[in-house]
C-alpha cells in the first residue's frame, strides 16, 4: 500500500526533468526558475500539484529578489490552499520573505493585499467552516482575487468541494442534504450529480446522504490490551519444568 | 638599542608547567640594515620605518605572552604537522580550554600575526588558529564587523585550503570534535550576521558603508554558505557512502565509490556533519521539507534508535535530533517530533554523566531544555503516551503552561511565550537594502499607513518583520483552530450517544448548530496526522495509538514519508444530527512485572539450590529438609549443627 506521502512527495505527473530539479543542486541556479514556473502553470492548467516544485520556486524567490513574481506566489497560495488537510499553506509563508521596496510604482505588488485575503481562506478551510468560506469567497473583497486568479485556476472550487468532502467523510456517516449544500456551494440538480460523482448515496425522502464506510467514520470501542506471546513466557515455564 | 632586542627573545624563565623541555624553536629575525638606523643624516624610507615599527610591536606583544601559552602554541604546531591526533584532541580539548580559562576569559587571544614567528608562519595552522580566535571572540565577547568580515574570509580560506588544494586530499588529521565545532561555529556566524545584518537601525555610518559595499553584500551570503555545505558533500560524496554501507557493500565497492576524498576519514567526516549542518541552514531559512530530504541516506540516527554511521560528537546529534524535531512539529506531524525528541532526550539523560567538559556540556543543557519545551507544545497540540521519564520530566517543567494552554483561547499567550523561547532563530536570506540608503532609510521609517486601497500604499513598502513572527503565527493559527477540542473532548467523554443540538445546549451561550459541527470536524481532523511508521518491532506506541496503518516504510524510505494513524483515544461519528462516541481504553499492562519477577524468583531459588548445603551431624530430628541451607547467616560453618532450631519444610513451588 503506498503511503499517504508518497503522491505528495512524488506526484506521478512529475516529469523526470522536475525532479532532477527538485532533488539536486541545480535548484538553485536561477535560471532554472523559468522551468519550474512553467510546470507551475501546466499544473494550473491542468489540475495537478507538486507541492516540492512549487517550494522550490519560492526558494528561488527567497535568494534572488530580482526574480520575484507576484502573480506565480498567489497562483501557488492557492494550489496549497487545495492541499488540506497537508500543512503546504503554512510551508509556503513560511518561505515568503519580505519584500524589498517596490520601486516601481506603476506595478504595484499585490501580494501585501492579498496574502492576508488568502490567509483569511486557509484558516476558514482549516477550521471546516466552509459555509463561511463559500460566503468569504463570493464577497466583493475577493473580487480582483477571482477576476485576476482563480479564473485561471482550472478546478480550483471543484478542489476545495474535495476538502470538504474529505472533512465530511471522516466525520459523517448521515448527512443532510442542505447542510452539505452549503459546504460545498452547490444545490439542486447540480448537488445531487456532484453527490453521484463521490459515490454517495441520497435518499431523496428523508433528504439525507450516506457515506460509505471508511477507516476514518467507523468507530468501535476499543480495549487496548496487551498481547502476552508465548516466548515471554518461555523461560518461566521451562525453569517450572525443571523444579522437581 | 639591538642588545635590548636580543635580551627580550633570550629571556626564559622557570617554568612550573608540564611541557618542560620542547625545543622553542626561536628565529632572531636578522635585520640586514639594522647600522642604518645609527646614521641620522640617511633619508629613511618611511614604509621600510614603519614595517620596522609593527615588526618591533609584534615582537613586544609576543614576548610579554605568557611562556605556557607559547609553548603550547609550540607544541599544538607540532602534533598538527606531525599528524598526531590523540596528541591534537588533547590540545585541543583540554589545553586550549584551561588556557582560555586561564589567561583569556575576557579578552581576545593573541591574534595571529604575533604568534605566526612561533610556528614559522605557517599559514595553514594559522588559519586553523584563526578559526579557534574567532570562535572565542564569537562566544566570549562582543564580535565587531570587522571580526564578522574577518572571521568569514578566513572559513573560505580554510575551506578553499580543504576543498581546492592542486594535488587532492589534504593530508591533514584532526579529531572529529574539531571538524563537528568547525561547521558548527561556521553556521553559527552566518547566523549571527544575518541576525545583525537585519536590524539597520543603530548602526555606525562605517558599518552602513561596509555593510553597503561590494564585499559587504558578498560576505556571509547565503548562497556562499550552500555552497561550501554542498561542495564538502560531493567532494567526500558521503551520501554515495551511506548509500552503499545501508546496502552492504564491501569495504572495496566501498572505497571505489567514494573516490579518494571520501576514503580520507577527515573528508568523511566533515561531509557527514554538512549534512547536518544543511538541515540547520534550511531550517533556519524556513524551508522545512528541504531539510528533512537532506537527511535522507544519513538518518536520525540515535535519536530514533537507530545506529549512527560511525561516532558523533554528542553536540551533533543533539542538533540532528532539535532541528529535525522542529522540521516535524511545523510540518504538523506532532507523532514524529515527539518520537524524535523523547528518543534523544533519554539519551542525553543516560549519557549526561560521561559529558562535563567545557562549553559543549551548557550547549548540549540548553538545547535538551528547549526540546522540553518544544514537546511540551506537541503534547498540546496532539497528546500521546509517551516514555514515562520524559513524560515525567516535561510535567515538572511545562505542568502549569501545560494546563493553560489546555483550557484553549486563553492559553494562547503561554503557547507563544513557549515557541519563542524554544525555537530556532530564524533569518531571513536577504539583506535589507545596504547598497540604496534612501530604501534603507524608509525601511527604517516606515511613512504612516494610508488607507489599504489607496495606490502608494501598495507600492510596497514592508516595515521589517521578524521571520520568527512568520513561523509562530502558522502554528499558532493551528492551536487556535484546535481551542475548542478540549472542551468538546471533556463532553464526549461522558455520552456513547449524544445529540448534537443539546451538545450546542451545553456549551457556551452563543455558538450555534454549525459552527459545533464545525468543530466536530475540526476535532476529527486533529485526531489523525501524518507519522513515520517502523516495522512491527519497537513499535510499542504504535499499539497504543490503535493505529490503522500498514506496514512499516523500509529503512530506504524518506524521512518525509507516513501514513495516516489516529491519535486520539477517543472516536466518533456523526449520524445526521447524532453523535456516536467510542472511546478507546488502554488496559492495564502486568505481565512484563509478573514474568520479571517470577524470572527473578526462578534466579534466587536456582541459586539456593546450587549453593551447599551445611553438613550436619545431629540426629534425624533436626535435619533441615534437604532442598537448601537455611541459616541464619552462617552456611559456612559446618561446626554448629541446628539442635533446637525450627524444622523447616520446603513447599513445592507451583
Amino acid at each position: 500500500m503506498t503511503s499517504a506521502t508518497s503522491e505528495w512527495l512524488t506526484p506521478s505527473t512529475r516529469t523526470e526533468l522536475i525532479e532532477n530539479l527538485v532533488s539536486g543542486v541545480d535548484r538553485y541556479n536561477p535560471s532554472n526558475v523559468g522551468i519550474l514556473e512553467d510546470y507551475l502553470y501546466h499544473q494550473i492548467r491542468s489540475e495537478e500539484y507538486d507541492c516540492l516544485a512549487n517550494l522550490a520556486i519560492l526558494k528561488l524567490y527567497q535568494f534572488n529578489s530580482d526574480l520575484y513574481n507576484p502573480d506565480v506566489v498567489v497562483n501557488i497560495l492557492l494550489k496549497a490552499l487545495t492541499a488540506e488537510p497537508f500543512p503546504d499553506f503554512d510551508l509556503c509563508t513560511s518561505l515568503l520573505d519580505d519584500r524589498p521596496v517596490n520601486v516601481n510604482p506603476d506595478e504595484p505588488d499585490p501580494l501585501p493585499v492579498l496574502l492576508p485575503i488568502l490567509t483569511n481562506l486557509y484558516n476558514l478551510l482549516h477550521q471546516c467552516r466552509f459555509p463561511a468560506f463559500w460566503t468569504f469567497y463570493h464577497s466583493d473583497e475577493l473580487e480582483s482575487l477571482r477576476e485576476n486568479y482563480i479564473v485561471e485556476c482550472v478546478g480550483f472550487e471543484e478542489a476545495v468541494r474535495e476538502v470538504a468532502a474529505r472533512a465530511v467523510k471522516a466525520t459523517f456517516t448521515r448527512i443532510g442534504l442542505d447542510r452539505l449544500g452549503t459546504y460545498v456551494d452547490l444545490s439542486g440538480l447540480e448537488l445531487e450529480s456532484w453527490i453521484e460523482k463521490q459515490g454517495w448515496s441520497l435518499d431523496t425522502s428523508t433528504r439525507t446522504i450516506s457515506i460509505p464506510s471508511n477507516p476514518d467514520n467507523e468507530i468501535e470501542s476499543v480495549v487496548i490490551r496487551e498481547n502476552v506471546k508465548l516466548g515471554q513466557l518461555q523461560k518461566v515455564i521451562a525453569h517450572a519444568a525443571q523444579i522437581r | 638599542m639591538s642588545a635590548q632586542r636580543v635580551a627580550l627573545w633570550a629571556a626564559e624563565p622557570d617554568l612550573d608547567d608540564d611541557i618542560n623541555d620542547v625545543d622553542i624553536p626561536l628565529t632572531i629575525p636578522s635585520y640586514q640594515n639594522a647600522d642604518l638606523y645609527d646614521d641620522p643624516n640617511l633619508q629613511l624610507d618611511e614604509s621600510a620605518l614603519l614595517a620596522a615599527q609593527a615588526q618591533i610591536a609584534q615582537q613586544t606583544a609576543l614576548a610579554q605572552l605568557p611562556d605556557v601559552v607559547k609553548r603550547f602554541i609550540v607544541h599544538f604546531h607540532q602534533a598538527v604537522l606531525d599528524n598526531n591526533l590523540p596528541e591534537i584532541t588533547l590540545a585541543y580539548e583540554s589545553g586550549w580550554n584551561r588556557l582560555t580559562e586561564k589567561f583569556y576569559a575576557r579578552t581576545e587571544w593573541p591574534e595571529a600575526e604575533i604568534i605566526a614567528p612561533l610556528v614559522n608562519d605557517d599559514q595553514i595552522f594559522l588559519i586553523l588558529y584563526r578559526e579557534l580566535y574567532y570562535r572565542h571572540v564569537y562566544s566570549r565577547l562582543q564580535p565587531d564587523i570587522d571580526d564578522r568580515f574577518h572571521s568569514y574570509e578566513n572559513s573560505c580560506e580554510l575551506f578553499n585550503y580543504l576543498l581546492n588544494s592542486d594535488g587532492g586530499p589534504v593530508p591533514l588529521s584532526l579529531p572529529p570534535q574539531w571538524l563537528w565545532d568547525i561547521i558548527d561555529e561556521f553556521i553559527y556566524q552566518f547566523q549571527s550576521f544575518a541576525l545583525y545584518r537585519s536590524r539597520p537601525a543603530n548602526k555606525t555610518d562605517e558599518e552602513l558603508t561596509m555593510l553597503g559595499s561590494e564585499g559587504g553584500a558578498q560576505a556571509w551570503s547565503s548562497y556562499s554558505v550552500l555552497n561550501v555545505l554542498y561542495s564538502l558533500i560531493q567532494k567526500s560524496r558521503v551520501n554515495e557512502w551511506l548509500k552503499a554501507r545501508a546496502e552492504g557493500k564491501t569495504e572495496e565497492e566501498i572505497d571505489e565509490i567514494v573516490g579518494e576524498y571520501g576514503t580520507k576519514p577527515l573528508y568523511r567526516q566533515l561531509g557527514y556533519f554538512s549534512l547536518i549542518g544543511l538541515l540547520r541552514v534550511h531550517v533556519l531559512l524556513g524551508d522545512f521539507t528541504l531539510a528533512l530530504k537532506v537527511m535522507d541516506n544519513a538518518g536520525l540516527g540515535l535519536c530514533v534508535g537507530e545506529k549512527a554511521p560511525f561516532t558523533a560528537p554528542t553536540a551533533a546529534h543533539v542538533s540532528t535530533a532539535y532541528h529535525a524535531g522542529v522540521c516535524y512539529l511545523m510540518l504538523r506531524r506532532f507523532t514524529d517530533a515527539a518520537r524524535v525528541f523523547t528518543g534523544c532526550l533519554n539519551w542525553v539523560m543516560r549519557a549526561r554523566q560521561y559529558h562535563t567538559r567545557s562549553y559543549q556540556y551548557d550547549q548540549i543543557n540548553k538545547t535538551a531544555d528547549r526540546m522540553y519545551a518544544l514537546l511540551a507544545l506537541c503534547q498540546t497540540l496532539a497528546p500521546t503516551r509517551l516514555d514515562d521519564n520524559v513524560t515525567n520530566a516535561v510535567r515538572e517543567k511545562y505542568g502549569e503552561q501545560m494546563t493553560r494552554m489546555g483550557r484553549g483561547e486563553e492559553g494562547l499567550g503561554t503557547f507563544e511565550e513557549i515557541f519563542l523561547y524554544a525555537c530556532p532563530k530564524f533569518i531571513t536570506a536577504n539583506p535589507p537594502p545596504y547598497d540604496d540608503p534612501n530604501a534603507l532609510a524608509l525601511l527604517i521609517n516606515p511613512p504612516t499607513p494610508t488607507s489599504p486601497t489607496s495606490p502608494t500604499a501598495t507600492s510596497g513598502t514592508l516595515a521589517i518583520t521578524d521571520p520568527t513572527q512568520r513561523h509562530l503565527r502558522a502554528l499558532s493559527a493551528h492551536y487556535l483552530a484546535l481551542s475548542p477540542v478540549p472542551t468538546l473532548r471533556s463532553l464526549l467523554k461522558l455520552y456513547t450517544s449524544l445529540d448534537a443540538r443539546k451538545l450546542t445546549g451545553f456549551l457556551d451561550a452563543g455558538v450555534d448548530d454549525e459552527e459545533v459541527l464545525s468543530w466536530m470536524m475540526v476535532m476529527k481532523n486533529a485526531g489523525r496526522c501524518v507519522g513515520r511508521v517502523r516495522g512491527a518491532a519497537g513499535a510499542d506506541k504504535d499499539e497504543k495509538i490503535g493505529a490503522s496503518a500498514a506496514n512499516g516504510g523500509s529503512t530506504g524510505s524518506s524521512l518525509l514519508d507516513g501514513e495516516w494513524m489516529s491519535i486520539s483515544d477517543l472516536n466518533f461519528v456523526i449520524d445526521e444530527n447524532m453523535i456516536h462516541i467510542a472511546e478507546s481504553t488502554v488496559g492495564r499492562r502486568y505481565a512484563g512485572w509478573f514474568i520479571r519477577n517470577s524470572e527473578h524468583a526462578a534466579r534466587v531459588l536456582d541459586g539456593l539450590r546450587a549453593s551447599p548445603l551445611p553438613v550436619s551431624l545431629t540426629p534425624p530430628g533436626a535435619r533441615t529438609q534437604g532442598k537448601g541451607g537455611e541459616s541464619k547467616g552462617d552456611t559456612s560453618k559446618d561446626t554448629a549443627p541446628r539442635t533446637s532450631g525450627q524444622k523447616v519444610a520446603w513447599s513445592k513451588i507451583v
